[in-house]
């Protein structure tokens, strides 16, 4: 260890320091926006920043007068370097990625109506545009959506003789065994609990057994009995009973996604982007709807993300111009690279009707009953990152405890936000 | 490396001589007033910079109240300690911080006994031996535990297939799943990357100790255990001390290892302080100040306890 880095540690400093950049108001009379957008890619040749040089090129042609700098940021570091843009009081005008509603507490943000014109807004598709709000005003502007369907792997049920997919627990629960007892795969049902997504697998868990994170009024129930029974089912019949991983809470979604495509896993819940990653494993695979406690779900989780548009820099006429082109013009393009689903009216009823997007299907059929996390609530970015430290150990420890503490952190993030 | 100061100059002038006589009193006026202030003063200013105004900052943050988008919404008192005192594993975080320290340094140290005097034999190929123990060391540590972790994976990892070859176990294991054997390996791998550096600061030791000594012994019928303990060990203090508390202070706040391993988790199972700060950080900023407030102080004790033995040392020789 060099001896620089040997002091910084023995100082307890790491990661503790922030770094800020200058500000660059364009001395030609042209107006800069600074667009931050999250990388969707998982290589050089999808990157998301070859998306946005190709919308800011063809903005830029109606708009001469307006530059706008894209800075794209992997998944895993956006939310800290945005963070520091916002400690620095160096925030950008326009941000795409996964929450919103933290920044409105602050009251960084532009609402959507100052910013987008009516038609923009009115093309949204209604749930994800009220999913945007935050006591009844909408702030969060969706960008991509997905909805989550239960994927198994045709010939490891096969050889197991489950005849049809699950469409209870109990069902789920019966053709693990099978696959298990047949040898079928190594993982009969992948339940990853991990840091990555335990926000994600959890809610969809307790949505089948009628639970959920808030009430009907909004007031946060991590722990209801439901809740609780839905991860004492999860113990003794998946994991107490070797059916899925040893470890639920120590296992993330893209090693589930990896072992499914890989042909090692036998049902997981999954979004669309496990599409490809199957479809290049040479995995048969289906969809059906999530399997609830006694019938399939009427309503799957639904997941966003969003652009938003920050008040400070003050660029309120460019930044609703850039992103009522965006919005007319660069969604489809989006999803279609992506995979991803749309958000707005017309890309959806194209991709619908186009042929194309086939495999999607099964998901559009989800997506107008879909449920949302609680985003428009500002305490809910603490809570989920909570969740992901700690709430999969509900399905090894006493899920009481585990979810008990949850709320009581939940209730502590609430009275503070 | 070697706590005893080298003699200084003006010793070594005195026992010549003739040096003090021929010192000149030149006028002393611009630069030369400052004295060695012009040389020393970028090293001032860089740790002014680099590690006074950090601890500064660090300590201001963990009384702030900042919300989770980042935003300083002005004081919060002593609140964040108590939130992070409160925090139901933090217990258990400080427990594991002790053990994972004082295990990992203790293994390390009579492990590195024993290599350092294994290497002070001579044997043929001890050269190549020499350097190949250098290569943990060399390897980013980084490096090294994404290399365990991988070889301890469930389903591709190494370890699983030969024990399941072997027969010594009949199901792949999740070796890094769960705390009681996740602990053990990741401390595996901190005394398998801190024994390089120990190694050499022992065999450094060993080798100031004049073979006039074991002579003597020899020649006083000393048997192997009693020279062992009555000469080479004690004459080893110095760089003994060394090794225990740079150990100590970079196994305290070992942060890649753990984290590269198991994050953490699951929860903060298998946190020690340093990874339950950074875990902090995603939730609260400022109560992440405050543990990295807690780590320094600790840190400071170590250090003063390091001057404190190293002092007593001197007098003693």
């Amino acid at each position: 260890m060099t001896g620089a880095a040997a002091l910084a540690m023995a100082l307890g400093l790491t990661g503790l320091t922030g770094c800020g950049s200058s500000d660059d108001e364009g001395s030609d009379g042209k107006t800069t926006l600074k667009l931050v957008a999250a990388d969707y890619g998982d290589k050089a040749s999808n990157a998301s920043k070859i998306y946005w040089r190709d919308v800011v090129k063809d903005f830029q042609k109606k708009n001469p007068d307006i530059k706008v700098d894209v800075q794209v940021i992997n998944w895993n570091e956006i939310d800290k370097q945005v963070k520091t843009m916002i400690q620095s009081g160096n925030v950008p005008d326009l941000l795409q990625t996964g929450g919103y509603a933290d920044k409105v507490a602050d009251d960084l943000l532009y609402k959507a109506d100052e910013v987008t014109s009516d038609k923009t807004r009115a093309n949204l598709i209604p749930s994800f545009a009220k999913a945007g709000e935050v006591d009844g005003t909408q702030y969060g502007i969706p960008w991509v959506s997905s909805t989550r369907v239960l994927f198994y792997n045709k010939k490891i049920l096969k050889e197991a003789g489950v005849k049809a997919p699950p469409k209870t627990w109990d069902e789920l629960a019966a053709a693990a065994k099978k696959i298990k007892d047949k040898k079928a795969a190594d993982t009969p049902y992948a339940l990853p609990l991990g840091p990555e997504e335990t926000q994600g697998e959890s809610m969809i868990w307790e949505l089948g057994n009628g639970g959920g994170y808030t009430d009907s009024g909004g007031t946060y129930q991590l722990d209801s009995a439901k809740n609780v029974e839905t991860f004492k089912w999860l113990q003794d019949n998946l994991v107490k009973p070797g059916l899925t991983y040893s470890n639920p809470a120590t296992t993330d979604r893209k090693t589930a996604f990896a072992d499914f495509a890989a042909g090692k896993a036998g049902m997981l819940n999954g979004h669309p982007s496990l599409i490809q990653m199957a479809k290049s494993g040479k995995v048969d695979y289906g969809v059906t709807t999530i399997p609830g406690k006694d019938g399939p779900l009427k309503s799957t989780l639904g997941v966003a993300d969003w652009m938003m548009a920050f008040k400070d820099p003050g660029h309120q006429a460019e930044v609703k111009k850039f992103l009522d082109f965006t919005y007319a013009n660069k969604m489809l393009k989006f999803d279609e690279m992506y995979n991803f689903m749309p958000v707005t009216q017309d890309v959806r009823k194209e991709m619908e009707s186009s042929g194309e997007h086939k495999d999607l299907e099964p998901f559009f059929a989800e997506l107008d009953n879909a449920k949302f996390y609680p985003l428009g609530d500002p305490a809910w970015d603490v809570i989920s990152a909570e969740m992901k430290k700690s709430g999969g150990k509900a399905a090894q420890e006493d899920p009481k405890k585990v979810l008990g503490d949850l709320q009581k952190k939940a209730e502590d993030a609430v009275a503070n936000k | 490396m070697s706590v005893k100061a080298p003699s200084s100059p003006a010793e070594s002038r005195g026992r010549g001589g003739s040096g003090g006589r021929r010192v000149r009193h030149r006028p002393r006026g611009g630069l030369a007033r400052l004295g060695p202030l012009p040389w020393i003063a970028p090293v001032i200013l860089l740790i002014l910079a680099v590690v006074v105004y950090p601890i500064v900052e660090l300590v201001r943050t963990s009384f702030l109240n900042i919300s989770i988008a980042g935003k300083v919404r002005g004081s919060a008192g002593t609140d964040k300690f108590k939130k992070l005192f409160e925090e139901t594993d933090f217990g258990h975080v400080l427990l594991w911080t002790v053990l994972w320290t004082v295990v990992v340094v203790c293994v390390t140290m009579v492990l590195s006994l024993g290599l350092a005097q294994l290497f002070n034999q001579r044997f043929p190929g001890r050269r190549v031996a020499r350097w190949a123990l250098i290569a943990p060391w060399a390897a980013s540590v980084l490096m090294t535990a994404i290399g365990f972790k991988w070889m301890l994976n469930q389903t591709a990892g190494v370890l699983n297939t030969l024990l399941i070859d072997l027969g010594l176990i009949d199901k792949s294991k999740d070796w890094l799943g769960e705390p009681g054997t996740a602990w053990p390996w990741m401390m595996f791998v901190a005394v398998f990357v801190s024994l390089p550096f120990t190694t050499y600061t022992l065999l450094a030791g060993l080798q100031t100790i004049s073979q006039d000594v074991y002579e003597a012994a020899r020649i006083d019928g000393a048997g192997p255990w009693q020279t062992y303990w009555g000469i080479t060990l004690p004459l080893l203090r110095p760089a003994f001390l060394v090794g225990v508390v740079i150990n100590l202070i970079n196994v305290f706040n070992s942060f890649p290892i753990i984290w590269a391993m198991t994050q953490g988790g699951p929860g903060s199972d298998t946190a020690t302080s340093t990874v339950f700060m950074y875990k902090l950080k995603e939730t609260d900023i400022a109560e992440s100040a405050a543990m990295s407030v807690v780590n320094f102080a600790m840190v400071v004790v170590l250090v003063l306890i390091f001057l404190k033995v190293s002092r007593w040392n001197e007098e003693d020789a």
